[in-house]
């Protein structure tokens, strides 16, 4: 079973319930797809990693055989290749790999050449379950192709959770494709409410059941539960505000490890996301 | 009229570049604001106005497969790299990113490109000045896109009105829609937090601005939660020559104040005073 943590929001929780999630229940896997800045690694500090590179492909031009022509230009969508009055100039990291340059040159002078756009990481954590996560290199542009790559090779095992990228656009789209179930994690704040709802305006399209988690509860105010009640959206828990979770989590610890009640929180949205 | 441009990003979420860079605006007299975070764009909570402007945002192209003409060959599922035409040769609209290749391959003109709305750009008139603001439809892509669009709109404002600054609010991560966002501004102001977490997504981050060549500047928020943390975030910097220009320690009323929609810096003016947010804004426009 495929369940993505997401959030619209940024800074929620998603990372801290994913990871105390799979502590909690033990059995399973934790994928990060949030590949430009992934952390669930820092809490769950896997000792040995497999490393895998992965590489998109970019147009390059064989001087020789280039005739001008601009049909390469005139094709591509991305401002990726542009003829210019003595070269055509390639963009690299505009393109989006789709083939169509080389499809469309009748003097065969494309060829592709691949660039690395950040890695996969791979390996058992400090708590017996195992860990799968993506990195994108500073400067490339899109983690779509990762988060793709980190799905692709998925055991359907007991239990998987995904812990998602904040925002709702294709990255996210990505890492919550095809799961099961969506724990959305949200705070009890305007921006809050306001993000989750783009967020269940996205799960609603992708047909994805889905239920929520609020967290730092007690931080603002009641909207985000009048929202909830309004739309019928299942609470599955809701986690108080409290510094010394804060402090715990500001230092890499997994709050479950460290205090009970954390633990007893997160069994409890266990227990109601298998009904 | 020189107009400066000033980005608030962060790399890890929800540190509080949106409540900063709200804190900031009453302080910037002549300035266009520009909510570049287009997946979430929260400034319009604290920044009610009338919208004067609302534009439909054309991302990419999507394929529409016609299936009267269609004879079935398949080449464009061959071709297609996004694997977004599935076994019953339909396009499956979340996956196509408009390359064109199938429209081109078909033999039968079978396969027409169509503008796809991805989502729109509005202007609304707000008390502290014009803030523009895009929203993208959730699911979609091209966010950077439409971010460009976003900061060209705010430009325009600007010269036409004469305008010293932008305020861009950036979103998090370092994707399309975080570079879009800060490529050629004056400075980014980079709002971490005193955790691991934050720590090593300050890295990435300023690495992005570093290949940008983006002067930065760097803001310390939430910096009593943890003294480790501090400590951590307080070692990078120092190796990297980097000053904290504020910080900014955990205060219940930034919430209340966003709680009640209202601007944190209007709202506890008291507090503000004490972390030298003055200071912090007469260097910002010592640009």
């Amino acid at each position: 079973m495929e369940i993505a943590v997401l959030s619209g929001k940024g800074g929620t929780g998603k990372t801290t319930l994913a990871t105390n999630l799979a502590f909690v229940q033990k059995k399973c896997i934790l994928i990060d797809t949030d590949v430009e800045e992934p952390n669930s690694h820092i809490f769950l500090k896997p000792k040995e990693l497999n490393r895998k590179v992965i590489t998109t492909e970019y147009p390059n031009v064989d001087k020789s055989k280039c005739v001008l022509c601009g049909d390469c230009g005139d094709f591509c969508r991305y401002n990726a290749i542009l003829p210019a009055k003595n070269k055509v100039l390639v963009f690299k990291e505009m393109c989006h790999d789709c083939g169509g340059c080389k499809l469309v040159c009748k003097h065969d002078a494309i060829h592709y050449e691949k660039q690395e756009i950040g890695s996969m990481y791979f390996g058992e954590t400090a708590y017996g379950f195992n860990i799968k996560y993506g990195d994108l290199k500073v400067g490339a542009v899109s983690g779509v192709k990762i988060i793709e790559t980190l799905k692709s090779s998925l055991v359907k095992e007991d239990l998987i959770f995904i812990d998602s990228p904040p925002g709702t656009s294709c990255s996210t789209v990505a890492a919550v494709k095809d799961a099961d179930y969506a724990v959305i994690v949200s705070e009890p704040t305007p921006f809050g409410v306001s993000d989750m709802k783009m967020v269940v305006e996205m799960l609603r399209n992708m047909n994805i059941l889905f239920g929520v988690v609020i967290n730092k509860a007690g931080l603002g105010d009641n909207e985000i539960y009048e929202y909830c009640e309004e739309e019928n959206i299942r609470i599955l828990g809701e986690i108080p505000f409290e510094k010394r979770f804060a402090r715990a989590y500001a230092n890499g610890e997994i709050l479950s490890n460290v205090f009970d009640e954390y633990r007893n929180y997160m069994q409890n949205i266990l227990n109601k996301i298998s009904n | 009229m020189n107009t400066k441009e000033i980005v608030v990003i962060s790399g890890k979420g929800g540190t509080g570049k949106t409540s900063l860079m709200a804190s900031l605006v009453p302080f910037f007299e002549d300035a266009v604001i520009a909510d570049c975070d287009v997946d979430a764009p929260d400034l319009k909570i604290l920044f009610e106005g009338e919208n004067i402007e609302e534009k439909e945002f054309i991302g990419l192209k999507r394929a529409f497969i016609n299936q009267d003409e269609c004879s079935r060959c398949g080449l464009c599922k061959d071709h297609c790299k996004f694997k977004a035409i599935n076994d019953e040769l339909e396009v499956e609209m979340e996956s196509c990113e408009g390359c064109g290749v199938c429209e081109y391959i078909c033999p039968n003109n079978a396969i027409q490109m169509n503008d796809s709305v991805v989502g729109k750009v509005n202007v609304s008139n707000t008390k502290y000045g014009k803030l523009i603001h895009g929203r993208l439809i959730p699911g979609e892509e091209t966010s950077g896109k439409l971010v460009a669009q976003v900061r060209k709109k705010a430009k325009e404002i600007a010269k036409n009105e004469n305008l010293k600054y932008i305020l861009i609010d950036g979103s998090p991560g370092i994707g399309c829609n975080v570079i879009s966002s800060m490529t050629g501004v004056d400075k980014a102001i980079i709002v971490i937090e005193p955790t691991l977490s934050g720590l090593h997504d300050l890295e990435k981050i300023y690495n992005l601005t570093q290949k940008f060549d983006i002067p930065v500047s760097v803001v310390l928020n939430k910096s009593d939660l943890s003294v480790n943390g501090n400590k951590g975030i307080k070692d990078y910097c120092n190796n990297y020559d980097l000053n904290i220009d504020l910080e900014v320690p955990f205060n219940p009323n930034m919430v209340k104040a966003i709680v009640n929609k209202e601007i944190p810096s209007i709202y506890d003016p008291l507090f503000f005073d004490e972390i030298k947010f003055g200071r912090f804004i007469e260097n910002l426009k010592n640009l």
